[in-house]
């Protein structure tokens, strides 16, 4: 696990992944396993009907739609808290990466070894890459296993495109977490107002506009949500290039 | 003549605040070089320039005949750098951090390591976190030694008091000079300097003020003496000495300052019964003041 940069910062991942991993299988599990209840509970389905509309859209989806496995998922996990949390694992990953407390004091040992600045943030990525795909793993395999145990109609396949496209939403906050390590720093606040206009530059707006639970990946908005991420990217490694390390 | 450091107006503004102004510095290869200078004289922005680490507002730094910017990969292949804030992976043991830097270096004779651990008496297991100050600074000094780097680039190398490591220290900077090696240290000792290296250079307040033989500072070097003779002695003798001035006198003691040579004191004062000679060595605040006040010594 001492290979490389990449290995490395996986390695000092490895306790975090864990108990993220523990934590998101048990909330998926204990989720889960409230299906069946509420599918059978007596006249929650006609009283959600004369919910008004309003309501219904806040909280869900569509009413058709709310009582079926897809829906409950999609309300229960899908909607909102499951790429909360993804978001947060990958983005303290990506924040703390480069210029974390840590990171930073050891930039200069780093830096000072043969290894060019852009394959560090390259290695970096790579490693908050593959930390989110096993986060997205782990959450997968407790959501199939408990749908099953559950008797919960949900093809895996579906689930599994469904988590990988939380796990791109998480990459895209990541890396920008990660641009923003590198260069912006502490220049966030203005820029967040200014960026209002421009809602579909949002992971959120691509990730919330696809279905993938109901439709399965729409490429366009995997496309926007990779090239997301590829971008900011792009900007880590410009901007890392250039910058005054600080001890 | 190779150069294994050349700076050519190298500057660094950190904002408006001074780092270093107009800095034109030549470190030969093969020789080991002291960087001397108080704290914030800018030692350590002239080495974090010359990796590469920050970059210059003006002017230029060459390592190893490369361009620090364009060329840090490779020069970084070449030094062995010893961080002034030396930070390493708490997490790791000291044995699996230089494991990892090393195969950040593609890998490295690992029975040098080991020696180099057994010398400085530096443990591989124990986890960073757990290491005193002392030991995290042997860790600092086998990563950087370790390679076998041509140039050693090392930055207040000896801050530890530990008389057994810094022994150690003199003589991995020895074995480094024996096989042709380039040792380039900073430090705000001046004994420590005058032991170690073959030519210094003086920094404050961000310029060079001068680059100097240490044979050659040392002939010229101030230096306070205080003689106790057994009764009071007439105040002439001791006036219009060469290299002599500020003489007290005070009761049976004379009190002065030389550059260079002694002789001519201690000529003087054998005339009369002398009981004792103390002699101060010159902190670095009064060799400065002695090229300020014009005693200069041009750039050797
Ligand atoms: N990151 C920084 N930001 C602002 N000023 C700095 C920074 N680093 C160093 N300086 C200033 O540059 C000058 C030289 O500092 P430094 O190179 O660290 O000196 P030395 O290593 O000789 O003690 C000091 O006045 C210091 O305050
Ligand atoms: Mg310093």
């Amino acid at each position: 696990m001492l290979r490389n940069v990449l290995l490395k910062t996986l390695r000092d991942y490895r306790r975090s992944l864990l108990w993220w991993g523990i934590g998101l299988a048990a909330y998926t599990t204990i989720e889960l396993l409230f299906y069946p209840s509420f599918r059978d509970f007596p006249g929650l389905e006609e009283m959600v009907r004369q919910l008004p509309k309003e309501i219904m859209a806040l909280f869900a989806g569509d009413v058709a739609s709310f009582f079926s496995p897809k829906g409950f998922l999609h309300d229960q996990l899908f909607f909102l808290f499951v790429p909360l949390l993804f978001i947060a694992f990958t983005a303290a990953f990506g924040g703390a990466a480069i210029s974390g407390k840590k990171a930073r004091g050891t930039l200069d040992l780093l830096m000072t070894h043969p290894i060019a600045r852009w394959q560090v943030v390259l290695q970096k990525f790579g490693a908050m890459a593959l930390a989110t795909l096993a986060l997205g793993g782990i959450f997968w395999i407790a959501m199939a296993a408990v749908s099953v145990a559950v008797v919960m109609e949900v093809s895996p396949w579906r689930l599994a495109q469904a988590t990988f496209s939380v796990v791109l939403l998480a990459l895209a906050f990541g890396s920008i977490a990660l641009a923003l390590g590198a260069y912006l720093l502490n220049a966030l606040a203005p820029v967040v107002e200014a960026l209002q206009p421009y809602h579909t530059l949002s992971p959120f707006h691509w990730y919330i506009g696809s279905d993938p639970l109901v439709q399965g990946l729409n490429l366009l908005h995997v496309a926007s949500l990779l090239g997301l991420a590829l971008g900011a990217l792009a900007l880590d490694l410009l901007a890392f290039q250039r910058r005054d390390i600080a001890v | 003549m190779t150069l294994a450091l050349e700076a050519r107006g190298l500057t660094k503004h950190y904002g408006k605040a001074r780092g270093i102004e107009a800095m034109d510095l030549q470190v030969r290869s093969g020789e080991v070089f002291g960087f001397l200078g108080p704290n914030g004289a800018g030692k350590t922005t002239t080495i974090r320039l010359a990796l590469n680490l920050i970059r210059p507002t003006r002017g230029a730094i060459q390592v190893l005949g490369l361009d620090a910017r364009r060329d840090a990969v490779q020069i970084h292949r070449r030094v062995g750098y010893l961080p002034g804030e030396l930070a390493l992976y708490d997490t790791l043991t000291g044995g699996e951090l230089l494991r990892y830097l090393a195969n950040l270096r593609g890998g490295v004779a690992w029975p040098y390591v080991e020696n180099l651990a057994e010398r400085l008496g530096c443990s591989f297991t124990q986890r960073i976190a757990t290491l005193s100050t002392g030991n995290k600074h042997k860790v600092g000094l086998i990563q950087a030694f370790m390679h076998r780097p041509e140039l050693l680039i090392l930055d207040e190398p000896t801050v530890g008091p530990d008389p057994l490591m810094q022994q150690v220290f003199h003589q991995l900077v020895d074995e480094a000079k024996a096989d042709g090696r380039t040792v380039f240290l900073s430090s705000h000792n001046l004994a420590e300097v005058e032991r170690i290296c073959d030519r210094m250079g003086i920094i404050r307040e961000g310029r060079l003020v001068a680059v100097e033989r240490v044979e050659a500072l040392k002939a010229r070097a101030l230096r306070h003496l205080e003689i106790h003779f057994a009764s009071p002695v007439p105040s002439e003798a001791f006036t219009n000495l060469p290299g002599v001035r500020d003489v007290q006198m005070q009761d049976a003691v004379v009190r002065c300052a030389v550059t260079g040579s002694v002789d001519a004191v201690i000529k003087a004062a054998a005339r009369f019964e002398v009981v004792d000679i103390v002699s101060h060595e010159p902190n670095l605040e009064e060799v400065f003041l002695a090229y300020y006040s014009g005693d200069a010594g041009h750039v050797a």
